[in-house]
């Protein structure tokens, strides 16, 4: 059970990675020629278009995080502690707090990317999709690491 | 309700409160309740093992805090949130609040990595 929704955690913060780097670079270093390079065309996408899948991709990827937790608890952390694996350890702390301040942020992101009306509201969006892409990249690289941290020799 | 004034400023107001009431609640270990998952148990309110037992308990029971401290910012940035509701649209109404929602998060992160600093002393 640990390990199927491990996988499948993975596998929706893959789907959440793309979205959200799409939205940030669309947002970030927009081009409007859709025939160019093949990352030309990757920022070419209509940033506004993605809020709704990276709220509902983040909600469900949090949610199984949620649970694998529980598990990470009580079978993999005593391990980590043991071997003296501290700064994993801190690291994996952070991208529980990142994602938490993160999931909060969502209705605000997600109302930012409705309601474009006033001079404000693209840098408050902008500057929303940046945490959330900088909260999404560092659980999914930290996730990972932890995951796999015996293949990194640590 | 999604282009509602009002759902806007509920949800400026609670993102940004939320961030600050996190880094409190985890700064002072304020988590609403604890989790034994190993026992299958859940106690209202923060609860360390040791205070209670020797301090082996807690690798047999590890006690998990952290959904304990995200009801505890979740629940005070809802209150701060329908207060922003109920406040004055005049109040609401500024070019600070805008920047605010992501000055917040940012200054919180940042916070969570001061208080997580000790794990990288050990």
């Amino acid at each position: 059970m640990p390990t199927a929704l491990l996988i499948v955690h993975g596998l929706v913060a893959v789907a959440l990675l793309g979205a959200i780097t799409h939205q940030v670079l669309a947002t970030w270093a927009p081009v409007h020629n859709r025939f160019g390079s093949v990352f030309s065309r990757f920022r070419a996408v209509p940033a506004a278009s993605f809020a709704n899948a990276v709220i509902l991709l983040y909600a469900v990827s949090a949610c199984l995080g949620g649970l694998v937790y529980l598990y990470f608890r009580v079978d993999i952390r005593p391990g980590l502690e043991q071997a003296g694996q501290w700064s994993a350890l801190g690291l994996f702390d952070l991208k529980e707090h990142f994602v938490a301040i993160g999931a909060a942020l969502l209705p605000a992101y997600w109302i930012s990317w409705q309601r474009p009306l006033s001079d404000e509201r693209p840098r408050t969006s902008a500057a929303l999709t940046l945490i959330l892409a900088f909260v999404v990249w560092w659980s999914f690289l930290i996730g990972h690491v932890v995951n796999n941290i015996r293949g990194f020799g640590l | 309700m999604t282009s509602s004034p009002l759902f806007c400023r509920f949800a400026s107001a609670y993102g940004t409160s939320f961030a600050v009431f996190y880094v409190v609640a985890l700064k002072f270990d304020l988590a609403l309740f604890t989790v034994y998952p190993s026992l299958g148990v859940v106690l209202l309110g923060t609860h360390h093992p040791t205070d209670a037992a020797d301090p082996a308990v807690g690798f047999v029971a590890p006690a998990m805090y952290w959904y304990g401290w995200v009801a505890t910012a979740a629940l005070a940035a809802l209150m701060t949130g329908l207060i922003a509701v109920a406040l004055p649209a005049r109040w609401a109404k500024g070019g600070v609040w805008p920047v605010i929602v992501w000055v917040a998060p940012v200054a919180a992160m940042i916070a969570c990595v001061c208080l997580t600093l000790p794990w990288f002393r050990l």
